[in-house]
């Protein structure tokens, strides 16, 4: 970041100067959501802004509800009673009886505590709603269920801009970012790959394709392990598919369990389910890989997309939700539809490496200019002072 | 009585008297021969401090040569000894005085004369001046205190230990001084002059004192440079100021945030009708956004209708068209935004609007909300301004160059305005209102202006 960028930031904060934003979400841990405020929030405070951070409680049959309300969202069919309706109401209501509300501008944070806003007719503030889910298809059921919530808020944002709809507030777009002084993105030693190698029993003795992921169906690792067989027909090479669980996904058991059914007896197949803390062990595993893939169904933004955007690496990625954003198509990576057309897209960037590492390069760049941390903070700080001014002009 | 001792001692009374006339008299002939001699002497040389000299010696001359008087009147008299003894010490006290008020008087006002030929700041004058009368008056004390028999250890002491304290508290002035006198002598860097440290810290000097230099920032703030510093960094001299602005240029940025309208179209027809409708910043958005988020990939810019027709819709022919639409020859939104609208509608004209988007594909109309911030860089002649335009933002080139000229209706960047209109440029201001800001990157659009610039100023 250049100086003068700096002192525009700084610039931008001081009008924030005696405010607090509260971030409400429903999980400190796993998943984009607790990485990006963990990473916001501190930078925040260095500039002098007021940003704290509150979690709703559940137990996990609320979660289990959020679930089904996440995947339907995405699209998915689910299969949502009157019941789970009246479950996520329930455990609302305890959180908005509960939890201290402070802040001059509340941050909520996708569905789950999305009812926090009912407290906006008693206690006034500015209220925004983050949704960093792709909702450009949701299931109508879900979508009428929450609109009631999402029309008091003062504004959305959203992460795509095929994410928007038509609705009575203002709508912004603001994609997430990465960090690239992180553990998951920060420089590492070959040496530092190799003991990770080592560590999973991965053999670098062939190209290395991997997707980096939860394990969830709307990631659709069944699919990657498809393609990958198919790759493997007239290449040879390994799949990796490493992830964890986050815990609000009740579901990544299950899914984790069908991927290591399908990929049993194939020794090239390495299905490796990493603990949360191990960010070093997946930017190695980014690192050592020839290509990366994002077989997504639906993505939000697709973070681990960008992080091997940032790492020079060519992607083959689903052209879903913000993948659209950061993959220009031929020129800074491969977007596919299917698994056939996965599968096509990795020959091509296995059997042009001088290709591949262009598309890699221009990732990069990429990146560095719309999806690093800096520019997700500044998106921040624009959007509160946004709130506050209707035009489209503000001078400060 | 008074008569009588008159009478009997008038021999005793009238020689005291007739020598310190004579003497009186002999000055009064020396002071003129002398000062004969010394014009014609400065006459030759032509010496700038003759005058000064002249008047100064004028007349404590005169002054000494009545103590001598005094001093002989007093030696020839019948007085005691004692009276001789105490006499001969005051004339020479008052002859080591009168000899050391003239030579401060004429040390200042030399130092006076020489110190500004070295190009010597006046607190430095000041400071030498102060110097040399300490000097002199210790001096002068230390004769005082022998011509009476007195001890002069404990002065000496006295003044060793002040000295010692003085270089203790000076011992980092000093070289500051030094550095000032060698600044001031050597004239490599004057007051007016515009430098740039290698540790980036650059403007104009305002004022070099003896111990330090001030530069004014591009941000109008004040830089305290100490000389001695000054000496060992590298420095780039770039001389006197050029011509001043009527009003100085003040830099702003800008930053934007993308706003969803909500609005989206999945054929030509969706995309054109809308398009007559949605608010000007919108049009902006879509055919400036490209400039900003992918200038490292393509200098070329391509707005985002002829991206959208191309990729999507696949319809090349159409999409070529509003790829060539040329945005800097527009000089308003609304005129841009009619352009767009005529060319879709002479394809569907044609009878093609069978395309459509596939879901999840579709024209999203956006608009940017710009937030516009003053940056502390201020420029008030060509020299500030281009070396502000290697400092700034690209968001705050992107606002003066882009935004201003279209977005706000400006119909020409900032740059050229304030070339032309406030430090009367009216060419350089041309060359760049000429420069088309679309076919570059922004960095390079940031070097060719630098670059005009710079020509300029040589």
């Amino acid at each position: 970041m250049g100086h003068s960028t700096l002192e525009e930031l700084r610039l931008i904060a001081a009008r924030l100067s005696g405010k607090v934003i509260q971030n409400i979400n429903s999980t400190f841990t796993g998943g984009g959501v607790a990485e990006i405020l963990s990473r916001m929030l501190p930078l925040l405070e260095q500039l002098g802004v007021d940003a704290r951070w509150n979690t709703i409680k559940g137990s996990p049959e609320f979660f289990q509800v959020t679930k089904k309300f996440h995947n339907s969202l995405h699209g998915r069919r689910e299969d949502i009673s009157a019941a789970d309706f009246a479950l996520f109401l329930e455990v609302s209501q305890q959180n908005i009886r509960k939890m201290e509300l402070y802040g001059d501008i509340i941050f909520v944070h996708d569905p789950q505590p999305v009812t926090m806003v009912s407290r906006k007719k008693e206690i006034g503030r500015k209220w925004i709603w983050r949704c960093h889910i792709d909702v450009s298809q949701p299931n109508e059921k879900v979508w009428s269920f929450l609109e009631p919530f999402i029309f008091q808020y003062d504004a959305a944002v959203f992460s795509a801009p095929s994410f928007s709809h038509q609705l009575p507030i203002r709508q912004f777009l603001i994609s997430p970012s990465i960090d690239p002084l992180s553990d998951k993105n920060k420089e590492l030693s070959q040496q530092t790959i190799d003991s990770v190698l080592e560590k999973y029993a991965i053999p670098k003795d062939k190209p290395i394709i991997t997707q980096i992921s939860r394990f969830d169906y709307l990631k659709d690792p069944v699919g990657v392990i498809q393609a990958f067989e198919m790759v493997r027909k007239s290449i040879d090479c390994r799949l990796v598919f490493a992830g964890g669980t986050a815990s609000d996904d009740p579901e990544s058991e299950k899914v984790l369990a069908e991927v290591k059914e399908k990929a049993e007896g194939n020794p090239d197949i390495h299905i490796l389910l990493i603990p949360p803390e191990s960010d070093v062990e997946i930017n190695a595993l980014q690192r050592a890989s020839t290509v990366i893939v994002q077989k997504s169904h639906r993505e939000g933004f697709g973070l681990t997309v960008t992080e091997a955007l940032w790492k020079a690496k060519p992607v083959v990625a689903s052209a879903v939700g913000g993948i659209t954003l950061q993959i220009k198509n031929k020129s800074t990576g491969l977007l596919s539809y299917g698994i056939e057309g996965t599968a096509y897209a990795i020959r091509q960037l296995l059997t042009n490496p001088e290709y591949a590492r262009w598309l890699g390069q221009n990732g990069r760049e990429h990146v560095r200019y719309n999806f690093l941390i800096t520019r997700h903070l500044q998106d921040y700080l624009l959007l509160f002072l946004a709130l506050e001014h209707p035009e489209d002009i503000i001078y400060l | 009585m008074m008569v009588e001792w008159l009478i009997d001692n008038w021999l005793k009374m009238a020689v005291p008297m007739v020598v310190f006339l004579a003497s009186y008299i002999v000055g009064l002939w020396v002071r003129r021969v002398v000062s004969n001699a010394f014009e014609r002497w400065t006459s030759r040389v032509r010496w700038q401090g003759s005058q000064l000299v002249m008047t100064t010696v004028h007349r404590p001359f005169l002054f000494w040569f009545l103590i001598l008087g005094v001093f002989i009147a007093i030696q020839v008299s019948v007085v005691t000894p004692q009276v001789k003894g105490v006499t001969t010490k005051a004339m020479g006290t008052l002859f080591v005085l009168s000899l050391g008020w003239l030579v401060i008087n004429l040390c200042g006002q030399l130092l006076e004369i020489y110190l500004p030929r070295l190009k010597v700041r006046w607190p430095t004058i000041t400071l030498a001046k102060n110097v040399t009368s300490a000097t002199i008056v210790v001096v002068c004390a230390l004769i005082i205190l022998e011509i009476w028999g007195m001890p002069t250890s404990p002065l000496l002491v006295l003044i060793a230990v002040g000295i010692l304290a003085a270089a203790l508290a000076l011992r980092n002035a000093a070289p500051n001084l030094f550095a000032g006198l060698q600044l001031g002598a050597a004239q490599q860097i004057k007051v007016g002059d515009y430098i740039k440290l290698e540790t980036g810290e650059q403007g104009y000097v305002t004022e070099i004192t003896w111990n330090n230099t001030r530069i004014k920032a591009l941000d109008e703030s004040i830089i305290i440079v100490p000389n001695n510093r000054l000496l060992q960094f590298t420095v780039v001299n770039y001389g006197h100021p050029l011509k001043k602005a009527k009003e100085p240029f003040r830099f702003h940025s800008r930053t934007y945030i993308k706003e969803l309208t909500g609005l989206k179209a999945k054929n030509l027809r969706e995309l054109v009708d809308t398009l007559k409708k949605v608010p000007d910043s919108v049009v902006y958005y879509h055919t400036h956004h490209f400039l900003e988020e992918h200038h490292y990939l393509i200098p070329e810019p391509s707005n985002d209708f002829a991206v959208w027709v191309n990729d999507v819709l696949g319809e090349e022919v159409l999409g070529e068209r509003l790829a060539s639409v040329n945005t800097f020859e527009f000089p308003s939104l609304g005129i841009l935004r009619e352009r767009i609208i005529v060319i879709i509608e002479e394809h569907l004209a044609g009878g093609s609007n069978s395309r459509e988007a596939i879901p999840g594909r579709e024209f999203r109309f956006m608009k940017s909300v710009s937030l516009v911030i003053s940056t502390p860089y201020v420029a008030n002649d060509l020299r500030e301004f281009v070396e502000a335009l290697r400092k700034i933002s690209l968001g705050s080139l992107y606002f003066h160059v882009f935004e201003s000229r279209l977005r706000l209706g400006r119909g020409l960047n900032d740059f050229t305005i304030w070339l032309q209109g406030s430090l009367k440029e009216a060419d350089l201001g041309e060359e760049i209102a000429r420069t088309d800001p679309y076919t570059y990157t922004l960095e390079g659009l940031r070097s060719t202006f630098i670059q005009l610039i710079e020509k300029r100023i040589k």
